[in-house]
């Protein structure tokens, strides 16, 4: 049995009469300890589709089961890390830790919980940003904040919605490497399994077992593809080897070739 | 901060200037204390002087000392043109030593009735920022109750609470039961009408946040939803706060038997201008007293703000 199942999963929308189609039959599966990345250019319903994992948003039809459940709303079981930081803007980077602990871990006193808080600040670098309030922050440290609350919250899944989509290029590639390493750190057996929505296409390869690739209008899964390379991995080293530039043009190639076969019907938003 | 920064100042000058002025002699027939007014200005020098060597920011100081500066230019100005050169009318404009020398005669009235008028706003407005937000929480839960709930809001709030006064007479024992409840009214709508805007605007991102943490709904109400409207419950709470002494104030000139209100309204019908004076001063510095207060708190509650 996979960690996650999905299911024929179909979103309609209805707006002012309007309705459309965000997910059309999407079905793939994710198991235990995988990093999937869900990739896609705009309205191609990543974003409804983890909204859905999150337990936020119901499906029109088709259903999602993680360890054989059908999702009932959001669970103590995924963390989640939305792109914009989704910090409360009254706690401190360290509260705000704390107070997602909190929320799986009931037993925990409020030491416990500081100290827990504390340590994963740690680990983010944040150390000394602890007692910061999040308008104090920049937007890359409070998105260590929200990675820094989903992992101490351990919880089975991590659910990423585009989580460096709004840092700049530099700073995107050390979270990407940051999160890269806390979570390969965690060994091959108690690593969570991740799904990361993201429109960028290095950072799938990078970071990913396997990518999805979604089309647009209606949403539907294009193509699943095993990502080959070992970890760790040093994105360094893997931008030099040969296999790497092979399956980037592979991918590119595929990519492109879904929004070739659109253009001309409707506009294509990257 | 230099020391030159620190302590040269025009404040000084105008501080000496204050003092030397008491040298030319008196044009009035009465009594002008004016050792009351040496006493304000050593009083007033030695906290600037205190100031000066304490405070950290250059701003903070400069604003500080300006302000003492107007004081003392204010009171050089008045002690010239009523004790020393006599130009306005003596029985409406008593020189400053005389007000303070009232204002100290008179301490144990005036202590009487700030805490006569402190405590009626306090009790009216206490009682109507606790029921208007735990209200507006409530009705601010539900889209359609509180859109209704902000309309009615809005026209309730819009008529200027003091004309219930009357009514209030009619309806109620006591002058004392009459102040709080207008005061309550005066407070309760802009509150009530903060706390449902609050809450019925939180960012959906900011709930959805709360919403993946699976957080129940006593965390999600107190925890998430209420400091996130906190900002909006203020600005209802400021308005409750102005509003509330320029009505106490009112209302007392019109019927009370207490309060700084009545103390100026009782003195200045028995021509007594060094009183009304008096009067107007405490009102101003109670009101600047309490405004700073909770401009703290706020502040403080509000401190995870930019």
């Amino acid at each position: 049995m996979s960690k996650i199942e999905i299911n024929n999963l179909t979103v309609d929308y209805t707006e002012k009469k309007n309705s459309f189609t965000a997910l059309k039959n999407v079905s793939f599966s994710i198991e235990e300890g995988e990093f999937v990345s869900v990739i896609g250019s705009s309205g191609c319903g990543k974003s409804t589709l983890l909204s859905i994992l999150e337990g936020i948003r119901f499906p029109t039809s088709g259903e999602i089961l993680i360890d054989g459940e059908p999702i009932k709303g959001p669970g103590a079981d995924r963390g989640v890390v939305f792109q914009h930081y989704s910090l409360f803007p009254w706690m401190s980077a360290r509260k705000n830790v704390a107070f997602g602990i909190k929320q799986v871990n009931k037993n925990a006193t409020k030491a416990q919980r500081l100290q827990i808080a504390d340590a994963f600040l740690e680990k983010v670098g944040l150390k000394d940003f602890k007692d910061q309030y999040p308008s104090r922050l920049s937007g890359g440290m409070q998105q260590r904040v929200a990675i820094a609350r989903a992992l101490a919250m351990d919880t089975d899944i991590l659910l990423m919605d585009e989580p460096f989509g709004a840092i700049d290029a530099k700073n995107r590639t050390v979270l990407q490497e940051l999160l890269l390493d806390l979570w390969e750190g965690e060994g091959t057996g108690a690593r969570k399994t991740v799904v990361f929505v993201t429109h960028d296409l290095d950072e799938a390869i990078f970071l990913s077992d396997k990518i999805v690739m979604m089309t647009a209008h209606p949403g539907q899964v294009y193509q699943e593809i095993k990502v080959p390379f070992e970890r760790p991995r040093s994105r360094m080293q893997l931008v030099r080897t040969k296999e790497y530039n092979q399956f980037r043009n592979q991918l590119i190639a595929l990519f492109y070739s879904d929004i070739v076969n659109k253009i001309g019907k409707e506009e294509v938003v990257l | 901060m230099t020391r030159k920064k620190r302590y040269l100042r025009i404040v000084h000058v105008l501080f000496a200037a204050l003092l030397l002025i008491q040298l030319i002699p008196d044009r009035l027939n009465t009594e002008t204390y004016a050792q009351y007014v040496v006493w304000f200005a050593l009083i007033a020098e030695a906290l600037t002087l205190i100031v000066s060597s304490v405070i950290k920011k250059p701003l903070s100081l400069t604003l500080f000392v300006d302000v003492v500066s107007c004081i003392y230019g204010l009171l050089i100005a008045w002690t010239l043109a009523t004790a020393k050169f006599n130009l306005l009318k003596a029985a409406l404009f008593p020189p400053p030593g005389r007000v303070f020398m009232q204002l100290i005669e008179d301490h144990e009235k005036i202590v009487v009735n700030i805490l006569s008028s402190v405590g009626i706003i306090l009790q009216g407005y206490l009682l109507a920022a606790a029921a208007a937000i735990i209200l507006g929480m409530l009705l601010g839960s539900s889209e359609r109750l509180g859109n209704v709930a902000t309309y009615i809001a809005k026209f309730l709030g819009a008529i200027p609470p003091i004309v219930y006064i009357p009514y209030g007479i009619a309806l109620l024992p006591t002058f004392h039961s009459v102040s709080v409840f207008v005061i309550f009214l005066a407070t309760f709508w802009p509150v009530l009408a903060g706390t449902m805007s609050g809450v019925m605007n939180v960012d959906k991102k900011t709930l959805d946040s709360a919403r993946v943490l699976n957080v129940n709904r006593f965390t999600m109400l107190f925890s998430v939803i209420l400091p996130a409207s906190l900002p909006q419950i203020f600005i209802g709470y400021n308005q409750g706060l102005t509003v509330s002494f320029v009505l106490l104030t009112s209302a007392e000139m019109i019927g009370a038997q207490s309060g700084l209100g009545y103390y100026i309204k009782n003195y200045s019908d028995f021509g007594d201008y060094t009183r009304t004076l008096v009067g107007l001063i405490v009102i101003g510095v109670v009101i600047v007293v309490i405004s700073f207060a909770f401009n703290k708190i706020q502040q403080y509650l509000l401190r995870w703000k930019r």
